[in-house]
C-alpha cells in the first residue's frame, strides 16, 4: 500500500508543518488581541463603540471562513491591494477567530462576578488596576476553556489555505498527490500530522487549565511572592 | 467617655438624600462619626442603613448633602469632591459577602491593594504577615478563598481592609452570611480591632455586639435617623416609638 517514496518528500512536509505552525502562532496572536480589543468595545457604555463591534463580529461570525480567505487573496488583489499567501491567510485566520474570541472574551469577563469590582474600588484601585489585576485574571480563567477549544479549530481551519497555495501542510499534501497520485495514502499520512499536532496540543492545555484551577500560581511574580511569603510565616512572631 | 468626646470628627455627613428610581432611601440624613469611636447602625433591611453606610466610601453616589473625611469635603453640592482611590485607601470597607478575589491567595489578597498603592513588596509582604497574624489567619497564609471557611474568608476580608492602614473601617453586615460558630469569629476579631482605637462604623443586626463594642448608635428606619445616642439607651430604652417596635420584633424572633 505504501509506495510514495517519502524520504525524498520529508523536506516539503517539515516546511509544510513549520508553515502550518507559522499560520497558527500568527493568527491566533492576531485574534486573541484583535478579540479582546472587541470584547472591551462592546462592553463599552459608549454606544458608538460598542455598535461597529458588534457589527463586525455579527458579520464575521456568520460568513464562512473560506469567503473571508478568497476575499483578502483574490478580492482585495483586484483591486490593488495585493497581498501575499501568507498575509491573506494570516489576515483571514485573525479576521475571523478574533470575531469568535471576542465573544468568548466578553462572556467571561462578564462572568466576573460585580462584587470583585466593587471590593477593588473600594480598596482605592483605579480602573485600570481593577481591570489588569482583578477582573482580567479572572475572566481569563473563565475564557480558558472555550479559547483552547478555538486554537485547536485555528489550526486545524489552516488546511483551508491550501485554497491559496499557502505553502502549508494540505498544500503540500496537495503536490506529492499530483506528483505521485496516491491520494488515499498521502492524505493519510497528511491527516495523521494533523492529529499529531492537535491532540498533544489540545491535551497539554486541558492539563494547563487543571493547572490554572488547582490554583498553581504561573506568573514568576506570584511564585516568588509567594515562596518569600512562606519564608517569612515560618519565623515566629 | 470626656476623652473620647475631645477626638474630632472623622467623619461628618449632613443633609444626605439619595433616591433609587424614584424612591427616597436617604432623607436627609445627618451625623457625625468622632475619632476612635464604634459606630453601630442598625435598623430593618430597606430602611436605608446600607446605602447610608456605602455612601461614606462613595461606593454610593448620594443625591445631595454634604460628606467629609478628616475635615475635608469628598462629597458637597452633588458632585464627588475628592480623588476617589486616595478616599478609599483611607476608608476602609468589609462586605457582607467578603468580595475575596479568588484568583489569589489569603495573602495576596492582602498585599493587593498596598502594592496597587506603591508600598514596596517587601513592607507589603510584612504587613500583610503581621495583620494574617491579628485575625490568627497566619497558618492560611497560601490558602484560596474557595478553600476557606466563611468566617474565615470575612477575617481575611478585614485584614485586607486594614492593609492601607484606613482612618475609618467600613462594616456591611459582615457576620449576616455566616454560620453562629464563624460569627463569633468575626465578632472576636472585630472586638480586638474596636479595643486598638480604631474608628469603625458597622451595619448590624447583632444588637448585643453593638450594646457591647458600640460607642454610638444610630437606628436607621424608612431613610431617616430616628434616634441615636449611647447603646445603653438606644438599645434599653429607646425613645422613639419606631425603635421601641423594631426591638421587640429582635427579642421575639430571638435576633439577640
Amino acid at each position: 500500500m505504501f509506495e510514495v517514496p517519502w524520504s525524498e518528500y520529508s523536506t516539503d512536509l517539515w516546511e509544510g508543518l513549520l508553515k502550518t505552525v507559522s499560520y497558527t502562532v500568527a493568527g491566533f496572536a492576531g485574534a486573541a488581541l484583535l478579540g479582546l480589543a472587541v470584547a472591551l468595545l462592546r462592553l463599552s457604555t459608549l454606544k458608538a463603540l460598542r455598535i461597529p463591534a458588534l457589527i463586525y463580529t455579527e458579520l464575521f461570525k456568520n460568513v464562512p471562513l473560506l469567503a473571508v480567505i478568497f476575499l483578502t487573496y483574490f478580492g482585495l488583489g483586484s483591486v490593488g491591494l495585493k497581498l501575499d499567501a501568507f498575509q491573506a491567510g494570516t489576515l483571514s485566520l485573525v479576521l475571523f477567530y478574533a470575531a469568535y474570541l471576542s465573544e468568548i472574551f466578553r462572556s467571561a469577563i462578564n462572568g466576573v462576578h460585580n462584587g470583585q469590582q466593587e471590593a477593588a474600588s473600594a480598596l482605592g484601585l483605579g480602573k485600570l488596576s481593577t481591570f489588569r489585576k482583578v477582573v482580567f485574571p479572572q475572566a481569563m480563567r473563565l475564557a480558558l476553556p472555550g479559547t483552547n477549544t478555538m486554537l485547536v479549530d485555528l489550526l486545524k481551519s489552516t488546511s483551508l489555505l491550501v485554497t491559496i497555495s499557502a505553502a502549508e501542510l494540505m498544500s503540500q499534501g496537495r503536490l506529492i498527490t499530483s506528483a505521485t497520485f496516491r491520494a488515499l495514502e498521502v492524505y493519510l499520512v497528511i491527516a495523521a500530522i494533523y492529529f499529531v499536532l492537535c491532540y498533544p496540543l489540545s491535551q497539554g492545555l486541558l492539563w494547563l487549565e487543571r493547572r490554572i484551577h488547582a490554583g498553581v500560581p504561573l506568573s514568576p511574580t506570584r511564585r516568588r511572592r509567594l515562596r518569600a511569603a512562606r519564608e517569612l510565616l515560618e519565623v515566629p512572631a | 467617655m470626656t476623652e473620647v468626646l475631645a477626638q474630632h470628627d472623622v467623619l461628618t455627613i449632613s443633609g444626605l438624600s439619595k433616591s433609587f428610581h424614584g424612591r427616597l432611601v436617604l432623607d436627609d440624613v445627618s451625623l457625625a462619626v468622632r475619632q476612635a469611636t464604634i459606630t453601630a447602625i442598625i435598623g430593618s433591611s430597606g430602611g436605608g442603613k446600607t446605602t447610608l453606610l456605602r455612601c461614606l466610601n462613595l461606593l454610593e453616589r448620594p443625591d445631595s448633602g454634604t460628606i467629609a473625611v478628616d475635615g475635608a469635603p469628598i462629597f458637597a453640592d452633588g458632585a464627588v469632591c475628592t480623588d476617589l482611590p486616595k478616599l478609599r485607601r483611607s476608608v476602609g470597607m468589609v462586605f457582607q459577602r467578603f468580595n475575596l478575589f479568588p484568583h489569589l491567595t489569603a495573602i495576596e489578597n492582602v498585599m493587593l491593594a498596598p502594592l496597587d498603592a506603591g508600598v514596596p513588596e517587601q513592607e507589603a509582604l510584612e504587613r500583610a504577615v503581621t495583620l494574617l497574624r491579628r485575625v490568627r489567619l497566619a497558618h492560611r497564609a497560601t490558602a484560596y478563598p474557595e478553600q476557606m471557611s466563611g468566617g474565615e474568608q470575612q477575617r481575611v476580608a478585614i485584614a485586607r481592609a486594614l492593609a492601607l492602614r484606613p482612618s475609618v473601617l467600613l462594616f456591611d453586615e459582615p457576620t449576616s452570611s455566616l454560620d453562629p460558630e464563624s460569627t463569633g469569629e468575626v465578632l472576636l476579631v472585630m472586638r480586638e480591632l474596636a479595643a486598638t482605637g480604631i474608628t469603625m462604623v458597622l451595619v448590624t443586626h447583632e444588637l448585643a455586639f453593638a450594646r457591647e463594642v458600640a460607642d454610638h448608635v444610630v437606628f436607621v428606619d424608612a431613610g431617616k435617623i430616628t434616634e441615636e445616642g449611647a447603646p445603653a439607651q438606644v438599645l434599653t430604652n429607646p425613645r422613639s416609638p419606631r425603635t421601641r417596635e423594631f426591638l421587640t420584633h429582635f427579642t421575639r424572633e430571638g435576633g439577640s
